[in-house]
């Protein structure tokens, strides 16, 4: 095995609309880690790499693709998801109160280990003024964010995805919480005595149709 | 062809050159930026096609549309994806048997369902680690499917798993297949000649098509006569070429479907790896259905479950949603036979008068078994197929047995489902499923316990290795007196309608509905004219369009089909269905590399490390007899997470006791 190790970590997306969910990911996905890095077209998730010590860690992020809106997530979401961040805004109180819906979701749906992130995004809308002032555009107090943190048992930080402030803190904190599965895990994947059939990995051409009877 | 571009209507992408179509801004992230939209107008007002159902053609069909620019919204009645394929959990399916006894909407299509829990497993059952498949199907490794799901990047969204195991029933045993060259040779109890007429038939129907004068002659004759008279083969071979290879599920099928049907298997040997099916881990077409939704989300389709339709004004093209919100469809309104809303249902039922119903009927069990000794070893289902005539209620048809277990993740460790179906009607269906069951139920009992009872002489050697086979049961197996009784989990039954005809392929006129031509035909004698209701009959069709129900196909064959044929009547024509440049992930390509050598399963190589690329290097290299190890990486660790399922063991322990089920225990829905 390689010195540097290599992770694939599955994180999905919860907030509701408008929170800045997208922004943020875009913001990960883009500017700081790569450079002009166009997000695909038809792209099934996001995918993002960075290294954190000696290990790569690929994030594979889905985005609800506007599934959330009607309650219409699918199961096949929340599967194997490793990491979630559960996004709100700090200047919208009601978005506050649906993430709490989505902490209560993701433990009901998602694997008991999975790492959740609560972010209250937008930051940038409250950096300015001055701490509890009359007229704050800032809703929600950072104090609220880290009890319900505290509480679930959650990773939090207040971002803001248009200055890039604490975006990439947010992956970097997340990806030190990953368990290293390159070494010990290997055992475990023995036992599971299920293999997975890689599809691009195709012996096909057009002309070996008759590939079992060459004889 | 080009005549035909300039007659059709334009597609609905070319009419409305949107984001996705035409020149496409590299920077335009459709499945991100309609998201920060304000989040008021959430429902849109206005849309091109409606699609209501979310099972698998109107999930493949909601897709393909959204991909190629048209603005749809799809709904579902029911609170999960998938309706008529959908993958349900014990919850769900004693729920879903309830509404399907009361005929409620999101539950047409189906009837006389039961579902049997013995008391002593309701109280242990964990609900969600189940998930049972209403219409199980898999997935020829070449495909029309298996195509789609690589080009539109939804195999992205699910894990596939191989099966190899083809079993037929035979004189109590279950004939294993001899499906390669290799397998035949080494076939002990195959006579030389045999051997020879087996080889030159497998050698003739890779390229069947192309050898007329051979079938030729045989074109209206039966599958069995052509393999019996043209061939010589005989009856252990023929069932196991028609019923095990074909699938077929009687041997009275006409030669050239049934050759076809046993050609699809044959191709796709060996293209993935030594195997000739895979399915969806987690679930079939229920798992499959959800991915095209998301991949429909992500090109802006909108999803509503639990909604419907409670009032559609057919001059305005309004459609009122039980969400209380109204939206105008511009184009077409495609509905699942199973979600038919209740002011369609006369609509539907004279809709219905002239499209065959055909009867599927199915039973669903699962037992506390694992079932190994009918899988590949490495492998999580098997398929068991009962021949015509091999049941004692002496079969009509064939009774299909898909067998899956935990690995499959479909059922907790311990346990198995076995998925019977039959194209047989009413009580009889009923009868040979129980039959089919029953000698499943022996022949596990049997097997599970070869070790205490096994006999010497029903040990073989099969390169050296011992093996003890149910090919060749010895006598102390065959005469061997169960002392167990196989413990049921549940046990569910029903019967499915669908338009789809048994073993034919999908006629694209199927949803072809000249409305006014067929009701001036079965209305000749009574010499009415165009009536009110004529009329109003007329104008829905060509608003609205009823899709099918599953066919009985166990392969996903026909379904691709089905979704083009949809489209077509939709947008006029298919020649631009899916017809979008998925780009490749910049991560895909740089990930290649590694992904190439990496044939030992580390953990990077297995994390769907994928690369569509790679397919093409790979057609030089034709086929090399041990590349099997490579197509077949370890499922990572890290995308699948293992103590979700915990609880799971604890069912299997606790129910391994040998409680007879008695049927004061049972509970009947």
């Amino acid at each position: 095995m390689n010195a540097k190790s290599s992770t694939s970590v599955k994180l999905v997306l919860l907030g509701e609309a408008a929170v800045g969910k997208s922004s943020l990911v875009l913001r990960f996905v883009s500017n700081d880690f790569q450079e002009n890095k166009e997000p695909t077209i038809g792209a099934a998730y996001l995918t993002q790499r960075c290294t954190i010590n000696d290990r790569t860690i690929k994030f594979d992020i889905w985005d609800t693709a506007g599934q959330e809106r009607f309650a219409s997530l699918a199961p096949m979401y929340y599967r194997n998801a490793q990491a979630a961040l559960v996004v709100y805004d700090i200047t919208k109180p009601q978005s506050f109160i649906k993430a709490r819906h989505w902490v209560k979701e993701l433990h009901e749906q998602a694997s008991k280990n999975i790492i959740i992130a609560l972010v209250g995004n937008k930051y940038d809308v409250v950096e300015n003024e001055e701490e509890g002032s009359e007229d704050s555009k800032r809703k929600v107090s950072i104090e609220e964010g880290k009890q319900l943190a505290k509480d679930e048992g959650l990773l939090f930080f207040e971002s803001s995805a248009k200055s890039g402030f604490n975006v990439n803190e947010i992956f970097m904190a997340i990806g030190h919480k990953i368990p290293d599965t390159s070494a010990g895990a290997a055992s475990v994947n023995d036992n599971r005595n299920s293999e997975r059939v890689d599809l691009t990995v195709n012996n096909d051409s057009p002309v070996n149709g008759n590939a079992n009877c060459g004889c | 062809m080009s005549y035909i571009k300039s007659e059709r209507r334009p597609s609905m992408a070319e009419r409305r050159p949107s984001n996705l179509s035409g020149v496409r801004p590299a920077s335009i992230v459709p499945q991100l930026a309609y998201l920060e939209l304000p989040p008021t107008s959430s429902t849109p007002e206005e849309v091109d096609v409606l699609i209501i159902g979310t099972g698998l053609v109107e999930s493949i069909l909601a897709s393909s549309l959204s991909w190629n620019g048209s603005n749809v919204l799809h709904i579902d009645s029911n609170s999960y994806y998938g309706d008529t394929s959908a993958t349900l959990t014990v919850e769900q399916l004693k729920d879903w048997v309830r509404k399907v006894n009361l005929h409620k909407v999101g539950y047409k299509g189906f009837k006389n369902a039961s579902l049997y829990i013995p008391r002593m497993n309701q109280h242990k059952i964990v609900s969600k680690n189940y998930g049972i498949d209403l219409s199980p199907k898999f997935i020829f490794a070449k495909s029309d499917i298996l195509s789609l799901l690589i080009k539109s990047k939804v195999y992205k969204y699910l894990e596939f798993q191989s099966l190899s195991s083809f079993h037929v029933f035979e004189n109590d045993n279950f004939e294993k297949l001899s499906n390669s060259k290799e397998e035949i040779f080494l076939n002990q109890s195959l006579s030389l000649k045999i051997k020879r007429n087996l080889m030159k038939f497998i050698k003739f129907v890779i390229d069947w098509e192309n050898e007329k004068e051979i079938w030729e002659p045989y074109k209206n004759a039966s599958i069995n006569e052509f393999l019996t008279q043209k061939f010589k083969l005989e009856d252990a071979q023929t069932n196991e070429i028609i019923f095990s290879l074909g699938l077929c599920t009687s041997s009275q099928l006409r030669t050239p479907e049934a050759l076809q049907r046993i050609k699809r298997y044959l191709i796709s040997f060996d293209v993935y790896g030594s195997f000739p099916v895979l399915y969806s881990k987690y679930g079939g077409p229920g798992e499959i259905s959800q991915g095209f939704c998301r991949s429909a989300a992500v090109a802006g389709t909108t999803y509503k479950l639990e909604t419907e339709i409670t009032n559609y004004d057919l001059s305005r093209n309004l459609v009122k949603l039980s969400d209380n919100s109204t939206i105008k469809v511009n184009e077409k309104i495609v509905i699942s036979p199973s979600q038919v809303p209740a002011i369609f249902d006369d609509f539907y039922s004279i809709y219905k008068k002239k499209h065959e119903q055909l009867e599927i009927n199915r039973m669903v069990a699962i037992v506390t078994k694992d079932c190994k000794e009918w899988i590949e070893e490495n492998e999580n289902a098997g398929i068991v197929v009962f021949p015509e005539g091999s049941l004692p209620s002496n079969n009509k048809f064939a009774v299909q047995v898909v067998v899956m277990n935990s690995g499959s993740q479909i059922v907790p460790e311990g346990q198995a489902v076995w998925y019977l179906s039959t194209i047989e009607t009413g009580t009889k269906a009923r009868e040979d499923l129980e039959n089919a069951l029953k000698l499943l139920e022996d022949s596990i009992i049997r097997e599970s316990n070869i070790e205490t009872i096994v006999a010497s002489e029903d040990i073989e050697f099969k390169n050296g290795m011992a093996s003890i086979s149910s090919v060749k049961l010895g006598s102390s197996l065959l005469n061997f007196t169960p002392t167990e009784k196989l413990n049921y989990i549940l046990k569910l039954s029903y019967t499915q309608m669908t338009t789809i005809p048994h073993f034919g392929v999908v006629n694209p006129k199927l949803f072809d509905d000249d409305a006014k031509l067929d009701v001036k035909n079965s209305t000749t004698s009574s010499q009415i004219q165009d009536t009110a209701e004529d009329q109003l009959y007329q104008k829905l069709t060509e608003k609205i369009i009823f899709d099918s129900m599953p066919s009985s196909e166990l392969s996903y064959d026909g379904v691709i089909t089905e979704a083009k044929a949809l489209y077509a009547k939709i947008t006029g024509s298919d020649d631009d269905f899916f017809d979008v440049d998925f780009e490749e992930d910049d991560d895909d390509v740089q990930h290649s590399g590694s992904q190439m050598n990496g044939g030992n399963t580390t953990s990077d190589g297995s994390s769907n490390g994928i690369n569509a690329a790679v397919d093409d290097n790979n057609e030089s290299a034709i086929v090399e007899e041990d590349e099997d190890e490579d197509a077949l990486l370890m499922e990572d660790m890290t995308t699948s997470p293992i103590p979700t399922n915990m609880a799971s063991d604890d069912i299997g322990k606790e129910t391994d006791a040998d409680i007879a089920i008695e049927s004061e225990d049972e509970m009947i829905i």
